[in-house]
């Protein structure tokens, strides 16, 4: 630490929500410009308040890292395009009456509510301001994510008789999540 | 200032790539180049810079590599070869547009509509 109780405060307050490498870059910038301003001239109280104004408050710190963090970001690349991806394969259930395939009632409400519990999982990391462990939210959304387009890629494939154009449709768009979901998965749970 | 930062963004992330294109730097010293760089216009808040760094390192733009400095745990970036191909792509979508912005502004002669 950067020996001065108003620095230590600061960076204990940021310790509470962020990694702890962001933490220790945090203090050795920190560490930095509070020496800097000792060497100003300025009184370790004085350096230490002209320190902590030079890198902002924590909600504005703790926000930016937020913003800018894989979790949230990934989140809202997938909210955006899980209407244009649930589009095509609306289409594909339709015209192919999914009703009727040999599916236990049980899997489709296992499924459905999946659904339901990955959407919340990626709009509670999207909505994310200062809480940045919220953005962590996503790593499992994006992993139940990938196993439900799998899964419905799947029995697609094995129930639907012939190849035809709603169902081409519906599995270039579960594919192409589901490589953008498996590119953002190293980055999550890093 | 406030104006500044404002317009900053959309070309942060170029600017963050130029401190480093003479070799690295860590975020501390990163921000302090952007400051005076800029002759004291471009003075963001020091935290706010760090979550910039790790999304470019994320993106395969930038890499970091600790060390250890005055007792500290010390992260410095370098860019990768992903990192200078983006800065020069940047670097030369930015000399056109400012070329021709300023052109215009300068007063070269508008073409005539019917």
């Amino acid at each position: 630490m950067a020996g001065h109780d108003l620095i230590d405060d600061y960076l204990a307050r940021l310790a509470r929500h962020l990694p702890a490498d962001a933490v220790a870059e945090l203090a050795d910038g920190l560490a930095e410009t509070y020496d800097r301003q000792l060497s100003a001239g300025l009184a370790k109280d004085a350096a230490a308040t002209a320190a902590i104004a030079e890198f902002g408050a924590p909600e504005v710190v703790l926000a930016a890292f937020v913003r800018q963090s894989p979790g949230r970001r990934t989140a809202l690349i997938l909210l955006a395009c899980g209407p244009v991806v649930g589009a095509c394969w609306a289409t594909l259930l339709i015209s192919e009456h999914a009703w009727t395939w040999p599916v236990p009632a049980g899997l489709r409400l296992a499924f459905g509510l999946a659904l339901v519990a990955v959407v919340a999982a990626l709009a509670y990391a999207a909505t994310a301001r200062t809480a940045y462990r919220r953005t962590r939210a996503s790593a499992p959304g994006c992993l139940v994510l990938l196993l439900l387009d799998a899964g419905l890629l799947a029995t697609a494939a094995t129930t639907v008789p012939a190849l035809r154009w709603p169902f081409a449709l519906a599995a270039a768009a579960s594919l192409t999540r589901m490589t953008l979901t498996a590119r953002a998965l190293p980055r999550l749970f890093g | 200032m406030k104006a500044e930062a404002q317009a900053l963004k959309g070309h942060l992330d170029a600017l963050l790539l130029a401190t480093l294109e003479d070799g690295p730097r860590h975020g501390y010293a990163i921000k302090e180049a952007l400051r005076d760089g800029s002759g004291g216009r471009f003075d963001l808040p020091t935290g706010t810079v760090y979550p910039a760094l790790h999304r470019l390192a994320a993106a395969g733009l930038i890499s970091g590599s600790w060390s250890q400095a005055d007792g500290r745990r010390r992260r410095s970036y370098r860019l990768t070869p992903a990192g200078r191909r983006r800065l020069a792509g940047d670097r030369a979508s930015w000399l056109e547009f400012s070329t021709t912005v300023t052109a215009l502004l300068e007063g070269a002669p508008w073409p005539a509509t019917t």
